[in-house]
């Protein structure tokens, strides 16, 4: 084994990790599992066959595969038991099913053992060798509870059906419509109000699409809940305005017909109200901050750079070409954006160099990175 | 006649052979908690306030399971014992579950589980951590 013990121990939780993940924190089948452990922790099968050792033997220990695949039976089984218990009483008119029904599904389940009276045709379900071989592995098996206290499970337990039309007290609509099924919704049938409805949809749209809810919002987050509040009601305020008619013909509004709360600017240009409110914040955010600022400085440095080459006759072509190749690099990767404009800024300041030579330096530079993109 | 009463005296007996099953199961308390049954019935679309046929249930997986389980210990038994290096761990002869002998278990029960012909299961798995670390 090369790796070593820690390196395994990790491993091991990572992979724990990933399973919890994939069952979705699934309180019951860690429940499940603890029991179907459990059960097969007390099977015990004599060793006859040794003469030395008569005593029980156990399971000690699971493979987590087994065990997994194990539970995932059990629950399976729980299932299809439950299944066809409810499949029986459906069909026997039933909503809840009865001892019966699951006496039948067990059998269901059991005719791929078999089962004592299997071949009988008109044997009594109340008879079921199932349910006797369950009895007796009640007598024979030893009672073991569930080794946790286990808290009570989210069930509910009384769940209420639809009230039937008996019930309700309401006559069916039509005869063929027998009174124990459930009673048909209420029907509402009002043309009003889907008109205000729709006025309202209509008011409310144009809330959300000129944007100023969000950035107002984002700026409540810093500033505190009141503006919240108060761009909320602004905004239902705006909604109450019913139109008329079809809204879709209504002719647009004007620039300052209709009230609209302020656009603030979103928090990444407004570095006042950053260092305000989040100190600890400000560091990211300046870096951030630097960083959008910068984004848009190349552009205009590499305008100015166009101005020159364009000022000289030999380049203009090859420079306005570079300039907008580097433009394109320097925007999708700062830093070396960030490099190239020092270099010009050297060179223009120093002056006096051949445009020629920085041209092709320049050259280089952009190669080297893209070459690193690349890479 | 007589015939049709004895049969009906006959299956007067099973309904209270099955009634006092079912009312012995209030006092067998399963190791599958009835809260985790009634949850996956709930869940496969069965429901019934009774206790007593959430029981039932609980007992019946509870039986599959031991069932199964003994069948896979048998298995597990019936398999020549592996060369062991050491006497000591000859000496306390550990069983583990593994996916072989349940699926051969599982097999005559009609689930038909494939080892993951690749997938290794750790194989310091139930070993004690005395052992483990050797």
């Amino acid at each position: 084994m090369s790796n070593g013990a820690g390196e395994s121990a990790s491993q091991r939780i990572e992979l724990h990790g990933k399973r919890k993940l994939f069952r979705g924190n699934d309180f019951a089948y860690a429940v499940a599992r603890m029991a179907v452990a459990q059960i097969c922790e007390s099977v015990e099968v004599n060793a006859y066959q040794e003469s030395q050792s008569r005593d029980g033997v156990r399971f000690t220990s699971f493979q987590e595969s087994a065990l997994e695949t194990f539970t995932d039976v059990a629950v399976q089984y729980i299932q299809s038991i439950g299944k066809n218990a409810h499949l029986y009483a459906n069909i026997a008119g039933r909503v809840d099913g009865n001892s019966l029904d699951i006496v039948q599904a067990l059998e269901d389940l059991g005719y791929g053992v078999g089962f004592a009276g299997v071949s009988d045709t008109d044997r009594c379900l109340a008879d079921s060798g199932v349910v006797k071989d369950i009895a007796r592995y009640t007598l024979e098996a030893e009672e073991m509870p569930f080794v946790y206290p286990l808290p009570r499970f989210p069930l509910n337990k009384d769940r209420r059906f639809a009230p039937s039309f008996s019930e309700a007290g309401a006559e069916p609509p039509d005869e063929h419509i027998p009174v124990w099924l459930p009673a048909f919704p209420v029907i509402k049938l009002c043309d009003r109000s889907e008109e205000i409805n729709v006025g309202t949809i209509e008011g409310e749209i144009p809330s959300k699409e000129n944007w100023s809810c969000l950035p107002s919002m984002q700026h409540s987050f810093d500033g505190g809940r009141l503006e919240v509040l108060k761009s909320l009601k602004d905004a239902r305020e705006s909604t109450e305005v019913v139109v008329e008619g079809n809204p879709f013909l209504t002719a647009p509004l004007r620039f300052a017909e209709k009230d609209v709360s302020p656009v603030f600017l979103p928090l990444e240009i407004s570095n006042e109200v950053i260092s305000i409110n989040h100190v600890l914040d400000t560091h990211m955010s300046n870096n951030h901050h630097i960083t959008v600022l910068e984004a848009s400085a190349p552009s205009d440095k590499l305008n100015n750079k166009n101005r020159l080459a364009e000022s000289e006759d030999g380049e203009k072509l090859n420079g306005t070409q570079q300039s907008l190749v580097r433009f394109k690099i320097g925007t999708m990767k700062r830093p070396t954006c960030l490099a190239i404009n020092r270099f010009q800024e050297q060179v223009l300041f120093q002056g006096g160099v051949d445009m020629s030579e920085t041209n092709s330096e320049m050259e280089e530079i952009d190669l080297q990175n893209v070459d690193s993109d690349v890479k | 006649m007589n015939h049709g009463q004895q049969s009906g005296e006959a299956k007067h007996d099973d309904d209270a052979a099955l009634t006092e099953f079912l009312a012995s199961l209030m006092d067998y308390t399963p190791t599958i908690p009835d809260d985790l049954v009634e949850h996956y019935l709930a869940k496969s679309g069965f429901q019934c306030p009774d206790v007593r046929l959430i029981r039932l249930v609980a007992v019946a997986t509870q039986k599959f399971v031991a069932d199964v389980a003994s069948d896979a210990l048998q298995h597990c038994k019936a398999r020549p014992a592996p060369v062991v290096k050491d006497k000591k761990q000859q000496k306390d002869k550990r069983l583990i579950l593994t996916m072989e002998d349940l699926s051969k278990a599982l097999r005559e029960y009609g689930v038909n589980v494939k080892h993951p012909e690749y997938f290794a299961d750790s194989p310091s798995t139930g070993m004690d951590p005395a052992a483990r670390d050797e």
